[in-house]
């Protein structure tokens, strides 16, 4: 190895940077080579300069204004940030007032008046396994006047199918 | 920001630690003295940092920091409380330089350096010559040998967490490391043999 390539090797032997296999080698090298231990010494000198700069300090007050600009920057955008809520309730408060005019604007008037369809309910056929069984029908009496029909109720297995059946005084 | 996990992660847990965890917990309460103790703790780190990186100029530097402090309480809600986060801080504050410097122009020429060390600071130049002409040898780095041998020689970092601050090898960055060391020594070699 020339001594070119052991600059490298010298310039973080120097500051103890080397694995001691590697640092073994340089201390070899140095021993026999003037030029490489001037190269060294050198090195050595520059860096105590390099390192003098650990001394700089900086005064108190621009650390103050850092600080202070740090600090103000960080609350502003809290002040800013209000402005979005406020849009989004009054946005809400709109909504609430459109809502509140539909509902209490007069409702139309129906051109059409309201029909009751009666719709037949499906013949009930027994099979041999049947899904809700049938049981006999009940029949509810409601007050019924001679001109309305009757209502028959009819129950089923399954409490949530119950079957009305409007019938007129004839039974049809 | 899985990144900083493993910065954190990466970090021991002493009582300075518990200390700061306890700032971070009260800070992302919205606790404003808190977070003020913590720019107070990492300033100087920040700030003196980024002065380096950024070859001296200050107002870079302030720039610099108020932005990896500003970076600092976006990410407040992320951080663990329990680790240590000054390796996070180093590698934000070595991406915003790096931002920064990138947006202006590359490192100086050794002519262009003679003039910054000529022009830098308010220090008598006898009991200041030697730091000016330093700086003036860290400008002529290229970004990265400037930001390792900074963090390893000015801040003390071991190889291991430069490399991990810089995201590289460790082989990387002992290179990156001797490069810097061996142009620093040439350039103050070579002013120091200039005829005054």
């Amino acid at each position: 190895m020339n001594c070119a390539k052991f600059e490298p090797l010298i310039a973080l032997y120097v500051e103890s940077d080397l694995p001691t296999s590697e640092a073994s080698v340089v201390e070899t090298h140095l021993e026999g080579c003037a030029e490489c231990r001037e190269f060294a010494a050198e090195m050595r000198d520059s860096q105590a300069a390099l390192k003098a700069l650990r001394m700089d300090f900086v005064e108190e007050v621009v650390f103050q204004e850092v600080r202070a600009e740090v600090l103000n920057r960080v609350s502003m955008p809290r002040k800013q940030a209000a402005w979005p809520r406020y849009a989004i309730a009054a946005m809400l408060l709109m909504g609430l007032w459109v809502a509140w005019l539909r509902l209490t604007r007069p409702a139309a008037s129906l051109d059409v008046e309201p029909r009751a369809a009666v719709i037949a309910p499906p013949p009930v056929t027994p099979t041999s396994a049947p899904q809700h069984r049938v049981r006999s029908p009940r029949v509810t009496k409601h007050r019924a006047f001679k001109s309305e029909p009757l209502l028959v109720k009819i129950v089923t297995d399954d409490p949530q199918v119950v079957i009305y059946w409007l019938v007129d005084q004839n039974g049809g | 920001m899985q990144e900083l996990v493993l910065l954190m992660e990466a970090g021991g847990v002493d009582a300075r630690d518990e200390e700061l965890g306890r700032l971070v917990k009260q800070a992302k309460a919205g606790d404003m003295a808190a977070f003020e103790a913590i720019l107070v703790r990492y300033q100087r780190q920040v700030l003196l940092t980024a002065l380096r990186l950024l070859n001296r100029n200050l107002e870079d530097a302030k720039d610099a920091a108020q932005q990896v402090f500003l970076r600092l309480h976006r990410s407040l809600h992320q951080l663990d409380e329990n680790r240590h986060f000054a390796s996070w801080l180093y590698r934000i504050t070595v991406n915003v330089c790096r931002d920064m410097l990138r947006a202006r122009r590359p490192a100086l020429s050794l002519e262009e350096a003679g003039e910054v060390a000529a022009a830098a600071g308010e220090d008598t130049i006898q009991q200041n010559e030697q730091r000016r002409m330093i700086y003036a040898a860290l400008a002529t780095l290229p970004e990265r040998e400037r930001t390792a041998v900074v963090l390893r020689d000015l801040e003390g970092l071991t190889t291991s967490e430069v490399a991990r601050i810089m995201g590289r090898s460790e082989v990387t960055v002992r290179s990156q490391i001797s490069n810097a060391r061996v142009k620093i020594r040439k350039f103050v070699t070579r002013r120091q043999r200039r005829p005054q």
